[in-house]
This record gives structure tokens, C-alpha cells and sequence, in this order.
């Protein structure tokens, strides 16, 4: 209470800060005048009482201040006049003002890009949806398993439970976390569309309203009587229906069944989960109408498919943990406790599932510690050349402290003038980080469908302006102690400022925080952007280039096995002709993508404990062909490929190691789990990258028997993008419903594999630049401030017979011994850096002895360049002048 | 001379006030500056311009609140005067200032010892 009385008056003296004065004035007046009186009366002349008075009042400006002070927080005249000052201070060097402003605008920028992923991903609601902190989303949790696999969604009888008993929750919505595609026969061509299946609940729940027709509800959701009806997302309403309002009523071709559009979402909703980019929402029971092979998910207890998010009542924040522990109970006694129980586990709904939310959240606090030391950088440079000014501002100071400012008064002064250029920097780095953050968005593979809403929304403006405040506190605060700890009387004697010895080593030791920190950066980066490069170069066991690439899948359209076969067939023919092409094949997936298949191979059919595991392929022949996989013996032929069991099959030199460590595989038997026949090793492929780039020799095995659905590839001579559009042209031609998805070359395709090391590669690459520009420019400053201030005693030493040399050396001496022990010190972290960063290195050790060295001479050279500069202008000191000037 | 006269301790000044406040009824700043001089027997270096600086604080906190008026010759002047939380502020840091004085009376006692 009294905290806030205090408050409340000092904003009300604030507020009326003119009026307080001029009464204050008169108050004080009297009180001089009855204290002249006094004295006059005591007998002394008029001339001598005002003395006494005014002695005996004391020093009434300095009261004025604290009087000022100690009424509101400051006046806003004050304030403006502070600005202004700053602002003629800032300008006066604008070189170096701008310098500053750049670098921390560099610094801010990158951290609040980062940070508005941040925001994007794990704290703001859902895109295009209206919540005021109410959507929590809940995932189920097996105690004995750890990490992420231990988290688990829905099935949907437990969904249905869980919706038709909460209370806590005003509906409980569920979605695929999967996704679906779906064939869309648009004027007798086949165009593949994204799905979403969700709970007819899940529209109205989320307050959201369509923009024309209506959205789903929970009667298009009916588990007996499934709706035939979808809603269109704004952006494919737009695009590929015209975004007329005639659009709704009508019927969409899918999968070969009539569906009626009902309404469009909201533009801006793109779902409920990063990642997946619907452009059609249908009925979580509609499902059954495009997987008809799948009518047990609605049944089935052991097929978690569903996510779950639900809408709290309102004040049932507390109780919605412990009710979905009470429901997660009640399911699991009324199963019989078969199995673990599942614990229930609530988080507030973002685009990031809850459980994952720790991967993201490390890799982007990965991103955020990088960057912060930037800024630091940045931040010592800016602090550096602020203690520079204060030196030749000594006089300034100690005039204002005659005249009656107080400490803090200065103080303040020089904080203002750092927080102007922090708060610039910050509005520079607002605009950095928009332009960053769509650039790392660019960086993301193609076939990764994400769109994320990278909006500058309050929660991105407050970061930056809570860094830029905090920037302009850190490198301003020990500049303004100094400053404003003025001896005024010895300044103003022109005795010669005694900070200044302290202030240069100050700034000294700032250099040397500066360079180590460079050294950890720029360690870091050099490691990674080898690792990178060590991972361009790592051999994924098939070409990587001059190969196109398409996904193709008939089985959505009900098709026989005979007809699928016959469009594979005809298909291959035509691609096979097609200009350039050398060979083409299929495969059910590509290494190194999304999806793996694993099974087991042994030495008999039935059980067999020493099965090893094995990642599976299932290929066509002409495959090894296509991809430029060197095969010992020979290729699958088509009979063994279409054949109902794997009769023959190539396995890899790992697996033939691993089943005849000394003999010839070829021409001997394994068994595959789950085969009645042995099949016959036929053929022998080199080792290749199965699952990612990093990992040891895995075996593998390569077998026919493709799944309807499949990957094309094709081998080029030429340029392999030429070929894209061709492809994507026969498709049609050999059956109009059919669509490829998933057109390019081996090189996109390669794109998603690299990724982790591409993005950190070139965040650390930049920032790495970044921080050694800073550290050369904040050596130079320091070595270049150095020079000017012993002008004079160059001048002297040089008069009285030293050599040029003897200059050079004493000037490069100084700055050599700074680099010296910053690069000491910074290898030293380095060390302990790189140990963090070795699970993202490729085929390089964390403490590679080449890289350090590397880096230490690197920043030797650099450092070497920015003192030799103003150490040539010290030897060009010509003794005369320099001893003249004083 | 100035050997002789003590300053102002630091946070003294504010109970100085408050309680010649309290004792005399209203008054300015001019008179509360007379009473301490008074008081004090002259021993006190006080800086009459920080009276100021004690009654804009006092009157922040809502212990004394003030008013103008004329003074007794006849001058416009502001009066300054306790108001019942300021009283009872009084009464607890008198306590506490008794308290405190009777540590420092007992510590400055001590006797040598051994």
C-alpha cells in the first residue's frame, strides 16, 4: 500500500512538475528572505546578511535537483532535453555511431528472428485461431518407456470416451496427426490433395466461422452415417476453385468418390499442427470412405492415430490435469488393465505437438545461445567505444558536476544516450529479423509442406524491445559509472584525467572478452560448416545427381492389382523414351527419406533368435541400374520381382559380412521373417546411407514385391530438372486420374537429409563473420584510441631517438599481448564448446586439431591487420607537430 | 569551528521533523528549520535547504501534509503539519530510535578488558 502511495504521488508531482516548481520557488524565497531578516536584525549589513543567508541555506541548485528528482521520476522536459543531447552527441561521430548501430541491430535482429520461430512454433495458438489461452491438447504417456516414444495420441474409442465424459472441458476435438492424400479427378486429370480428417466438433470449438457456405459439425461426424462432405482451405479455394461462392454445393471427385464441398475455412487456418497444410478438411468418420481397408481404426484399441485438443470451461484450468487422470482410470478398469497405463499428460495447444516440444525447443535455444554471444560482441564494442567518448568528455563532466548535477544526474544522462542507440539498434533489428526469418524459411526443404505464420506479433515486439533495453543497459552501464564519477575540481584544473589509465584498460580487457568469445564462435562454425561439407561429400551409397524423381498412387482409386501393374508397366515405357533418359525404375521408398521398413534375416524359416534386424527395400529391377548402385552377381529379374514371394533378393557387402563372414553371399540362402521360402541371394550391392547420413554400416536387404504405391526414378545424362515436367506430363497421358506427387530431382530429394547440418552450417557460418568483423573493428578502435592518446609521448620518444620500428613494435606489442590472451582463453572454451556441438559433427572430431589451429591463426592475422593500421599512422608521427599540439 | 558542529545523520533528519511537527502544530519550513537550530543548541550543521527535501519525502509517504497560509509577519507561506499516520510513524521510529540509541549507549560503554 504505501509503495503505491509513493507511486501515486510521485506520478501526480510528475504531472503537475511546472506548478510544483514555481511554488517551490516562492517557499524557498520566503525562507531566504526571513532568514535575512534575521541576520539583519542581528545587526549585520544588508550586503552581509544575504551571505549568511544564503550560506546557511546551502547549495539551492543541487536542491532544486533533488527536489525535482525526488517529486515525480523526471520531467519530461528533462527527458527531451536528454534525447536531444544524446542525439547531438550520437551524430557528432556519425561513422562510428553507425558502426555500433549496425552491429547490435546485426545482434538484435538474428535473436528476435529466431525468437519469432520461437514464438511461431511453441508460443503462440495455432495460426488463424482465436484463443485466449483456453486450447490445451492432450497426449497420453507410458511411465516405463522414455523420451518421445513414450508419448502416444488417441485412439478413438478412448477419444469417444474421454469427449462424451469431460466436464472440465467444453468439447474435446481430435485430428490425424498423419494426414492423407487423396486423389482429386479435376476435369479427368488426377491432382493429389492434402487431407485432414477432423472431429465435427473441431471448427466450432475453435470459434472458428467459414467465410462462405458453413464449417463442419458434429451431425457430419456421425460414426453410423459418415458425411460425404469436406471443407476447403482459403488458399486452394482461391487457387484452384476460383474463389467463387458458386463453389459450395458442388461435388469434388476424391479418390473416386463424390464428396460435397460444405464450406471454406477461414484464410489463415492452416490446422492445428505445423507440418501439415491441409487443403481439404473432411470428417474424422469419413475416413472409412478413402481407407476402406481400414475400418477397424474406429474400433481398434492399439491404433493411436488421433490427437486431441480440447476447450476449457472457464475457470477449470486447475481440475483438467486431474480429470483426464479420473477418465484415463475409468478406461483403463473398464478394459480389464490390460497393458500400461497411460498417464495422461495436458499442455497448452501450439503448433508444436507438446511432446516434441523439447526438440525444438533445444535447437532454437541452440540458436538463441549462438546469437546471444553475437550480441555480446556487439554489445563490447559498443560499450568500448562509449568509454572512449567519456574520456574526452571528462571536461563535460566535470563542468556539469560544478554546476550542480548530481551522480545519478550524469548517470542518467549517459544511459539515455546508450538506450538511444540501443533503441535504434533495435528498430534496425526489428527490420533484420523480418527479413532474416523469411530467409530461413527459404532454407527449408521443398517437400516439407510447412507454412508458419512468422508474424511480428506482441510477443516478438516485446523480445526485441526487452533485448535493445537490456543491449543499451549492459554496454552502457560501465561507461556512465565512469563517466559520471567525476573528480570536478581536478578536471577542471586540467590536471590530467587519472581514469583514463583505468578506462584503457577497461576497454583492454573488453578486447580480450571480445576475442576469446570470437574464438568459441568462430571454432564453432569452422567445425561445423567442415562437417557440412564433410557431409556433402559423404557417399549415400547411390548417385546423387542426374536422377528425377515422382511419387505415384493408384491404390487410392480402388484400382486392381492387375491394373496397377499394367499402368506401372506403361508408364515405364513411356518415361523410358522420353529424351536423355538412360534407365528408369520403381521403388516403394527411397533411402534417407521419411519412411524405413525393417524386417528380420536368418538362417531358417520359422523362429529364429539369431535373426538379425535388417532395413528392408522393396525395388524393381533396373533399380541398382538407375541409381548407380554397383552390383556384384546380378540384378533382381522381373519374374523375382513380381513374384508372390521373394524368391531372389541382393543384399549388402554389411549383411553378407554379418551372414558369411568368409564365404562368396552369392548364390546361398536367408530367410526373410514371416516367408515360407528361403530366398536366394542373387546379387551384392555396396554399403549405402539407409536411415541418415551419419550413421554406422547398417545391412540391408533388397527385394521385389512394390506396393501399389511407389517411387519413380528416373537417370538422366543431361540435367536431370528438364525432365521434371516431362514426367509430370506422361503421367496424365497413360491414365488421366492419376497425379505424381513429389516431382524432383535427386538433389531436392537430398535436400531433407542435409538439413540439420545445412541450417546450423549457415546460421554458425554467418554468425561466425558476424563476430570476427566485430572483433577486428573493436581491436582497431581500441589500438587506434591508444595511438591518439600517447600522440604525444610518440612524439616525445621519437624526439629523443627512437626509431620507427621501435614505434611499431611498441603499438603492435600492445595489441599482439590483448589477441594473445583472448585467444588463450577462447581456445579453452572452445574446447568445451565443440564437446556440445559433437552429436551434429559428420565424419570430423569435436576437438579437431587442423580446425583450432585453424581458426587461432585466422583471428591472428586478422588481429595483426587491425592493429597494423593505426600502428603505421603512430609511426608516421611527426615528433615536431605532436610536441607542438600540446 | 566547524570541529565543533556535528552533521546531520543520515536518515536523522526526517524524525527530526516529523516529531517537531508533532510537537509544535503547523508550521513552515522556516520555523521547523528555527526549532531544530533551537533544539540543537547550534551543534548542528544543518543545511536548511534539505529541510525541504525531508518534508516533500515525509508529505510522499502521507505522514504530514501541508497548506499555504501567512505567517506571523505577515508573508504567504506554506504550513506543514502531521497528519495521524504520521504519528503513529513517529511513535515506531521513536521506539526504534531508542532502541538503537541504547545499543550504541551500552556498545560505547564497553569497558577494556584483560
Amino acid at each position: 500500500m504505501r509503495k503505491l502511495r509513493i507511486l501515486w504521488a510521485r506520478l501526480r508531482g510528475q504531472a503537475a512538475q511546472g506548478r510544483e516548481d514555481e511554488q517551490f520557488d516562492e517557499e524557498i524565497r520566503e525562507h531566504i528572505a526571513m532568514l535575512e531578516e534575521r541576520y539583519h536584525s542581528q545587526g549585520m549589513s544588508g550586503r552581509q546578511a544575504t551571505r549568511a543567508a544564503w550560506r546557511q541555506f546551502g547549495n539551492l541548485t543541487a536542491l532544486k535537483e533533488r527536489q525535482r528528482a525526488q517529486r515525480g521520476f523526471l520531467s519530461p522536459a528533462e527527458w527531451w532535453r536528454d534525447v536531444r543531447f544524446g542525439m547531438r552527441m550520437l551524430s557528432k561521430r556519425p561513422v562510428s555511431s553507425a558502426a555500433v548501430v549496425l552491429a547490435l541491430a546485426l545482434g538484435i535482429g538474428l535473436n528476435s528472428a529466431v525468437f519469432t520461430f520461437v514464438n511461431a512454433l511453441l508460443l503462440r495458438p495455432p495460426q488463424g485461431v482465436n484463443d485466449i489461452g483456453k486450447l490445451v491438447e492432450v497426449w497420453l504417456h507410458n511411465p516405463k518407456a522414455g523420451g518421445v516414444e513414450g508419448y502416444l495420441p488417441f485412439d478413438y474409442p478412448d477419444y469417444a470416451y474421454y469427449r462424451d465424459h469431460t466436464k472440465s472441458l467444453e468439447g474435446l476435438m481430435a485430428f490425424d496427426g498423419d494426414g492423407e492424400d487423396a486423389i482429386w479427378n479435376h476435369a479427368g486429370m488426377g491432382e493429389i490433395l492434402h487431407v485432414q480428417f477432423v472431429s465435427g466438433n473441431l471448427f466450432s470449438l475453435l470459434g472458428l466461422n467459414a467465410v462462405a457456405g458453413r464449417t463442419l459439425s458434429a451431425d457430419d461426424d456421425r460414426i453410423d452415417k459418415p458425411g460425404q462432405v469436406v471443407v476447403l482451405s482459403y488458399p486452394f479455394w482461391k487457387e484452384k476453385l476460383g474463389g467463387g461462392t458458386g463453389v459450395i454445393g458442388n461435388t469434388l471427385m476424391l479418390d473416386g468418390r463424390a464428396f460435397t464441398v460444405v464450406g471454406v475455412a477461414p484464410a489463415g487456418f492452416t490446422g492445428l499442427m505445423v507440418g501439415t497444410d491441409p487443403d481439404f478438411w473432411a470428417p474424422l468418420t469419413a475416413m472409412v470412405r478413402f481407407r476402406p481397408d481400414d475400418q477397424n481404426r474406429f474400433t481398434d484399441r492399439d491404433s493411436s492415430w488421433l490427437i486431441v485438443a480440447g476447450k476449457m470451461r472457464q475457470g477449470a484450468r486447475k481440475s483438467v490435469q486431474a480429470e483426464m487422470q479420473v477418465l484415463a482410470k475409468q478406461v483403463y478398469l473398464e478394459h480389464g488393465s490390460k497393458g500400461n497405463f497411460l498417464d495422461p499428460v495436458a499442455y497448452p495447444l501450439t503448433m508444436v505437438p507438446g511432446p516434441f516440444r523439447v526438440y525444438v525447443g533445444a535447437f532454437t535455444g541452440g540458436l538463441l545461445l549462438v546469437f546471444a554471444l553475437v550480441l555480446l560482441i556487439a554489445c563490447t564494442n559498443a560499450a568500448s567505444l562509449l568509454l572512449a567518448r567519456a574520456t574526452g568528455r571528462a571536461r563535460e563532466m566535470a563542468t556539469r558536476s560544478a554546476l550542480g548535477a548530481g551522480r545519478a544526474r550524469l548517470l542518467r544522462q549517459m544511459l539515455v544516450e546508450s538506450l538511444l542507440l540501443a533503441g535504434i539498434a533495435g528498430a534496425a533489428g526489428a527490420g533484420i529479423a523480418w527479413v532474416t526469418s523469411r530467409m530461413l524459411m527459404a532454407l527449408k526443404p521443398a517437400n516439407i509442406p510447412v507454412t508458419l505464420s512468422i508474424a511480428m506479433d506482441w510477443r516478438v515486439v516485446l523480445f526485441t524491445a526487452a533485448i535493445s533495453v537490456a543491449t543499451g543497459v549492459v554496454f552502457g552501464l560501465a561507461p556512465a559509472l565512469r563517466a559520471s564519477a567525476v573528480r570536478a575540481a581536478r578536471v577542471l584544473k586540467d590536471e590530467s584525467p587519472a581514469g583514463s589509465l583505468k578506462k584503457s584498460r577497461l576497454r583492454s580487457m573488453l578486447v580480450v572478452a571480445q576475442m576469446a568469445v570470437c574464438v568459441v564462435l568462430l571454432a564453432g562454425a569452422a567445425l561445423c560448416v567442415r562437417s557440412l561439407m564433410n557431409a556433402n561429400a559423404i557417399n549415400a551409397g547411390f548417385d546423387t545427381h542426374h536422377i528425377a524423381l515422382a511419387t505415384l498412387d493408384p491404390g487410392a482409386l480402388g484400382y486392381t492389382p492387375a491394373k496397377i501393374t499394367d499402368f506401372y508397366a506403361r508408364l515405364l515405357k513411356r518415361v523410358e523414351h522420353l529424351p536423355g533418359v538412360n534407365s528408369a525404375s520403381y521403388t516403394q521408398f527411397l533411402p534417407l527419406g521419411t519412411t524405413h521398413s525393417v524386417t528380420f534375416a536368418g538362417r531358417q524359416l520359422g523362429k529364429d533368435p539369431d535373426a538379425m534386424t535388417v532395413d528392408e527395400f522393396r525395388v524393381e529391377p533396373g533399380f541398382f541400374r538407375t541409381m548407380g548402385i554397383p552390383v556384384r552377381g546380378r540384378d533382381l529379374t522381373q519374374t523375382e520381382a513380381d513374384a508372390g514371394q521373394p524368391d531372389g533378393v541382393v543384399i549388402n557387402q554389411t549383411l553378407a559380412q554379418r551372414m558369411w563372414p568368409s564365404e562368396d553371399p552369392i548364390g546361398k540362402h536367408l530367410a526373410l521373417r514371416g516367408e515360407t521360402t528361403m530366398s536366394q541371394v542373387v546379387g551384392v550391392v555396396m554399403n549405402g546411407k539407409y536411415r541418415t547420413l551419419g550413421e554406422a554400416p547398417a545391412a540391408a536387404v533388397f527385394r521385389g514385391q512394390v506396393s501399389p504405391a511407389r517411387t519413380l526414378v528416373v537417370r538422366t545424362a543431361g540435367d536431370s530438372r528438364t525432365l521434371l515436367n516431362e514426367i509430370r506430363r506422361e503421367v496424365p497421358i497413360v491414365d488421366p486420374l492419376m497425379a505424381a506427387t513429389d516431382v524432383q530431382t535427386i538433389e531436392q530429394y537430398m535436400a531433407l537429409p542435409l538439413f540439420p547440418a545445412r541450417t546450423v552450417g549457415w546460421l554458425l557460418g554467418v554468425s561466425g563473420i558476424l563476430a570476427v568483423l566485430m572483433t577486428a573493428i573493436g581491436l582497431f578502435g581500441v589500438i587506434a584510441y591508444m595511438v591518439s592518446q600517447r600522440t604525444h609521448e610518440i612524439g616525445v620518444r621519437m624526439a629523443l631517438g627512437a626509431r620507427r620500428s621501435d614505434v611499431l613494435k611498441m603499438v603492435m606489442g600492445q595489441g599482439l599481448r590483448l589477441t594473445g590472451i583472448g585467444l588463450g582463453i577462447g581456445l579453452v572454451a572452445a574446447f568445451g564448446a565443440a564437446r556440445v556441438l559433437s552429436p551434429l559433427l559428420y565424419g570430423i572430431g569435436a576437438n579437431d586439431p587442423a580446425t583450432m589451429t585453424a581458426v587461432a591463426m585466422g583471428l591472428a592475422v586478422i588481429a595483426l591487420t587491425a592493429c597494423y593500421l593505426p600502428a603505421r599512422k603512430a609511426m608516421k608521427v611527426d615528433p615536431s607537430v605532436a610536441l607542438r599540439y600540446e | 569551528m566547524g570541529g565543533e558542529k556535528s552533521e546531520v545523520l543520515q536518515g536523522t533528519l526526517d524524525l527530526m521533523v516529523l516529531k517537531t511537527l508533532y510537537a509544535m502544530g503547523p508550521l513552515h519550513g522556516f520555523g521547523i528549520a528555527r526549532r531544530i537550530e533551537q533544539v540543537s543548541d547550534g551543534v548542528l550543521d544543518l543545511n536548511e535547504g534539505t529541510v525541504y527535501t525531508a518534508l516533500l519525502r515525509l508529505q510522499q509517504q502521507g505522514w504530514i501534509a501541508s497548506k499555504w497560509g501567512t505567517s506571523e509577519n505577515n508573508r504567504r507561506a506554506r504550513f506543514y503539519s502531521i497528519t495521524r499516520q504520521g504519528a503513529k510513524q513517529l511513535e515506531r521510529e521513536t521506539e526504534n530510535w531508542e532502541r538503537m540509541a541504547g545499543v550504541m549507549e551500552r556498545v560505547l560503554k564497553l569497558e577494556r578488558q584483560g
